[in-house]
């Protein structure tokens, strides 16, 4: 490997840890309070958790700001560790249009796109700073021309060029999903519970979620009650990785591993994103096979959900089989939990 | 011999602090000056002044992340002073990183 591709990796490998320790308090505050309040509400057929108290409402406001912010503050930091401080307005802006939904398709990528983002925004910003300028321009440079440009560059490029294909993509994804309906339900449980856990709230989760809502309006609650059983796997299967697999993971995840468990157990994927995004490599593989087997087997199991959230939260909602969706729900996080063990390598002793 | 150096891990709550006190301890068996600045979940701490890092005769840069205040080094990285390695070798193996520091000076 050259040095400038080795100058590179590092740089990238560099970048996501920054972004992942400036997001981790984020995702901790989003995570708790809106499990908190989910928690307290009611499942309802229809329309997921519906919380009525007031203050847990409120609570849920907090949480919900968390969440949304923890996926600018991703891409932000992550343009910081390779551009310095004119990166991080650029990384957060594009990171947050990567998380609003866009155009005819309501394209949002989370949190793959906004580690897309923060990585152009970085090289690009990184580049702009070395442009020979005059005196005047100069003292401009990091309030005007640096984050204007970077910003423009980047979210045109991303709303013009990558939104377009990824929407026909996910409308082909669910034509194929239809298709496959009233088919091989075991195959299609496997599908769903792979999608939901690829990227977590990105665009191939959304295209799941979509497909399974489409079909709750027909009164079709089967593919849903899988889906919901995939949602909790990967933030549950690493919980319990980083509790019995100890050598695998470092001082720093073993601390995370309970809130992961918790958010988990609320249904809310995401708690798993700051453990994937440190190592995509190992985590998305042993979480998409868990989330499959987990889904795979509530489709022949007949697992039926009547509200759109999941986790173990949900299961007064589960109106067939609530027994099948803990007990798939577990074979899930085991199975999750044994590949990450086998992928991920021991960590050497520190200390 | 003077060292200073910085560390800073991913969640800042352990690992820059066991490298501060990895270095501090191993320069202080060996009866060097050391300074360690550390960014860790609660900001920048012993903070390491211009003039502390031009006396410095080499710098030791434990981090997993981008750090704070980067360009104050520009200078000794040029000079080629600046040994950058991640918090857990320093944990690891001190004396193995200060021989190694050490070394980019003479």
């Amino acid at each position: 490997m050259s040095d400038t591709m080795k100058g590179f990796i590092s740089d990238l490998t560099k970048a996501f840890s920054t972004g992942v320790s400036y997001m981790m308090p984020t995702v901790v505050v989003g995570g708790i309070c809106l499990a908190l309040s989910l928690a307290g509400g009611d499942a309802t057929a229809g329309k997921g958790m519906v919380v009525t108290n007031p203050f847990l409402q409120n609570l849920g406001i907090i949480g919900s700001a968390g969440f949304s912010m923890m996926i600018p503050v991703l891409s932000g930091y992550i343009a910081y560790s390779l551009a310095g401080k004119p990166g991080i307005t650029p990384g957060m802006i594009t990171g947050f249009i990567a998380n609003t939904p866009i155009g005819e398709n309501h394209v949002q990528t989370g949190f793959l796109g906004a580690m897309l983002m923060g990585i152009l925004c970085g090289f690009l910003a990184r580049w702009v700073k070395k442009w020979k300028v005059g005196d005047t321009v100069k003292t401009i440079m990091p309030i005007l021309i640096i984050p204007i440009v970077t910003t423009v560059i980047i979210s045109m490029v991303y709303i013009y060029i990558l939104v377009g294909p990824i929407g026909i993509a996910m409308s082909w994804l669910i034509t194929i999903l239809s298709g496959m309906q009233g088919g091989s339900a075991l195959v299609l449980g496997l599908i769903l519970g792979a999608m939901a856990a690829f990227d977590m709230g990105g665009p191939v989760n959304k295209t799941a979620t979509a497909f399974t809502l489409a079909l709750m309006a027909e009164g079709i609650y089967g593919p849903n009650g899988a889906y919901r059983i995939a949602v909790a796997v990967p933030p549950l299967g690493i919980a319990l990785s980083t509790f019995i697999s100890r050598r695998k993971w470092g001082a720093d995840d073993r601390r995370m591993g309970s809130s992961a468990a918790f958010m988990g157990l609320i249904g809310i994927t995401e708690g798993a994103i700051p453990f994937a995004v440190k190592s995509l490599k190992t985590v998305v593989p042993s979480i998409m096979i868990g989330s499959a087997v987990g889904a795979g087997l509530g489709m022949i199991h007949g697992v039926e959900c009547m509200v759109p959230h999941g986790g173990l939260i949900v299961i007064a909602a589960v109106n067939k089989a609530p027994l099948w969706y803990a007990v798939d729900m577990a074979v899930g996080v085991i199975v999750t939990a044994i590949c990450l063990h086998l992928l991920r390598p021991n960590i050497e002793k520190e200390q | 011999m003077k060292i200073v150096g910085v560390t800073a891990c991913i969640t800042g709550v352990a690992h820059t602090y066991m490298a501060q006190e990895a270095i501090e301890q191993e320069c202080k068996r060996r009866g060097y000056e050391v300074k360690v600045e550390t960014q860790g979940g609660m900001g920048i701490d012993n903070e390491l002044s211009e003039e502390e890092i031009t006396e410095a005769d080499v710098v030791i840069m434990a981090v997993a992340i981008g750090i704070e205040g980067e360009e104050r080094f520009e200078e000794k990285d040029d000079a080629g002073k600046i040994l950058t390695l991640n918090p857990a070798e320093v944990i690891r193996n001190p004396a193995a990183v200060i021989d190694k520091a050490v070394s980019l000076v003479k």
